[in-house]
């Protein structure tokens, strides 16, 4: 081939988009006219300088307007939901959805042995937690499809727990959920409304327990399951109940501890795209290893807060 | 589902919006807008698709109507600004090279948007020619001639002019790369 190779050609090879003849071709050609090879080096570097300008953006915090959008206006809540039912249809539903919630409540009542109370959320009334459990809930979902970034801090590096007790102004624990079938990935440092709180990631051990994450293009298709425990020094307000909450796909268990083992108040949100049980049972070792010693407090509330977010089951796979 | 996919996007929608329109403030404004779209018409996601490619051609279509708006108010007041005349202005990228960035931000904010559009695709967010070909609903063959185009047209500008003749005068190696390194 004598006539000068299209651009396109060098161009495409770059973007590995070429059949293996034609790349073929492509490398002789290059190996031949060391000005084409030049300039595709730089096309090359010129990529590789958008990429290093622009991937700063990643890694900046989510505005929080943004995040709001979407949580805002849960897509299954509006539009064929409402349209299709009729009023006291909708009502009924409400209706099921707390009485099936106020059972799953007093099973896991039962399951964590705490004394009975009486779950004082409907699903009329925003949980008490609501604000920095949103927090939590959008912090899992943005960092969790995270390939390269997941974490701040790596597990294995021994200052992770004395980083975060000391800017979080909470004892961090580093839990140990391998019984349960995660490993610590790491953890962050995040921005919340009272000051900064953090981040814990753990992901499944077992091949075989993989999340659903068929949405992020950064997560592989067979990315490991991940759960995220959020810690906050709460507001004083906040009751130390404990509470399960259901976001679409995310499940999330919430809680305060007044007195933790090493010191004041600590807020807590296990999140994950887990079913209830497992998540459950993830809570209770965070409860368990929390309260080592055990600690005095011992109220436990659950809500079965879902109307509306319980169509969103019917668009899931 | 949707919400926690559409949330797991963000940051690299934001990202995209920051190469189309530089403005920290516009670009997540025009985030906002490709949000509410989304939403809008969750119904007409194919949960099989990938949802970034899906996100990103919304984002696209929003960016265009925003600069046709743009394009109809600024024949009512010939004399506003344009918001793309000088994106190097206001290049919000955080890097330790602040000459380089504002010189590969000048020259991309100089290129065609359809070709500045396709090499952002295919080089910043890693989109296949199939994908790329999908968000910005053209041909496959079209990207591919559009992103060596723009190849060509950037390292043009940022050679300091005369576009589109990089054949017989390439820089020496050495220059090239010490710009971008």
């Amino acid at each position: 081939m004598n006539a000068a190779l299209d651009d396109a050609l060098l161009s495409a090879w770059i973007d590995g988009e070429l059949t293996p003849e034609q790349r073929a071709e492509v490398e002789a050609w290059l190996r031949e006219h060391p000005d084409d090879a030049a300039r595709v080096r730089a096309w090359g570097a010129d990529a590789r300088a958008l990429r290093a300008a622009l991937d700063g953006v990643l890694d900046e915090p989510v505005p929080a307007a943004l995040a709001q959008t979407v949580w805002r206006r849960p897509p299954t809540a509006s539009a064929r939901f409402i349209e299709g039912s009729s009023t006291w249809r909708r009502a009924a539903a409400v209706l099921a959805v707390f009485v099936l919630g106020g059972a799953v409540g007093a099973a896991l009542m039962g399951r964590l042995q705490r004394p009975p109370s009486v779950a004082t959320t409907t699903a009329t009334t925003p949980a008490p937690g609501g604000a920095w459990v949103q927090r939590a809930a959008v912090a899992h979902s943005v960092y969790v499809p995270e390939v390269r970034h997941p974490v701040e801090v790596r597990a294995q590096e021994e200052h992770l727990s004395r980083w975060l007790t000391r800017r979080c102004n909470v004892p961090v624990k580093l839990f140990d959920l391998r019984a349960q079938g995660f490993e610590l990935v790491g953890g962050r440092l995040l921005p919340d409304a009272s000051g900064p709180s953090a981040q814990l990631m753990y992901q499944a051990i077992a091949p075989g327990v993989t999340g659903d994450v068929s949405g992020g293009r950064a997560a592989t298709a067979a990315q490991p399951a991940r759960v995220t425990v959020y810690l906050r020094k709460p507001d004083d307000a906040t009751p130390a109940a404990f509470r399960y909450e259901r976001r679409g796909e995310l499940g999330l268990f919430y809680w305060v501890e007044g007195k933790s083992a090493s010191g004041g108040p600590i807020g807590y949100a296990l999140v994950g795209a887990l079913p209830r049980e497992q998540l459950l049972a993830l809570a209770e070792a965070i409860y368990r290893q929390e309260a080592e010693p055990p600690s005095s407090q011992g109220t436990g509330k659950e809500t079965g807060k879902e109307a509306g977010k319980e169509v969103g089951k019917e668009t899931r796979k | 589902m949707f919400c926690e996919q559409l949330l797991g996007v963000i940051p690299r929608l934001r990202r995209y919006a920051r190469s189309l329109v530089f403005d920290r403030h516009a670009a997540d404004d025009l985030v906002q807008t490709a949000l509410e779209r989304a939403l809008a018409h969750w119904h007409q996601f194919d949960q099989r698709r990938d949802i970034l490619v899906w996100a990103i051609g919304i984002a696209h279509n929003a960016h265009l109507d925003e600069r046709r708006r743009h394009a109809r108010s600024a024949r009512v007041e010939p004399d506003a600004p344009g918001r793309d005349d000088d994106p190097g202005a206001n290049h919000p990228a955080v890097s330790p090279d602040i000459g380089l960035q504002l010189d590969l931000a000048r020259a991309l904010g100089r290129l065609p948007l359809e070709q500045r559009e396709t090499l952002l695709l295919v080089t910043l967010e890693q989109f296949s020619y199939a994908e790329c070909a999908e968000a910005l609903r053209i041909p496959i063959g079209t990207v591919m001639s559009r992103v060596s185009r723009a190849r060509v047209a950037l390292r043009a500008l940022l050679d300091g002019g005369s576009a589109g003749d990089g054949q017989g005068a390439a820089p020496p190696q050495g220059a090239t790369l010490r710009r971008v390194v």
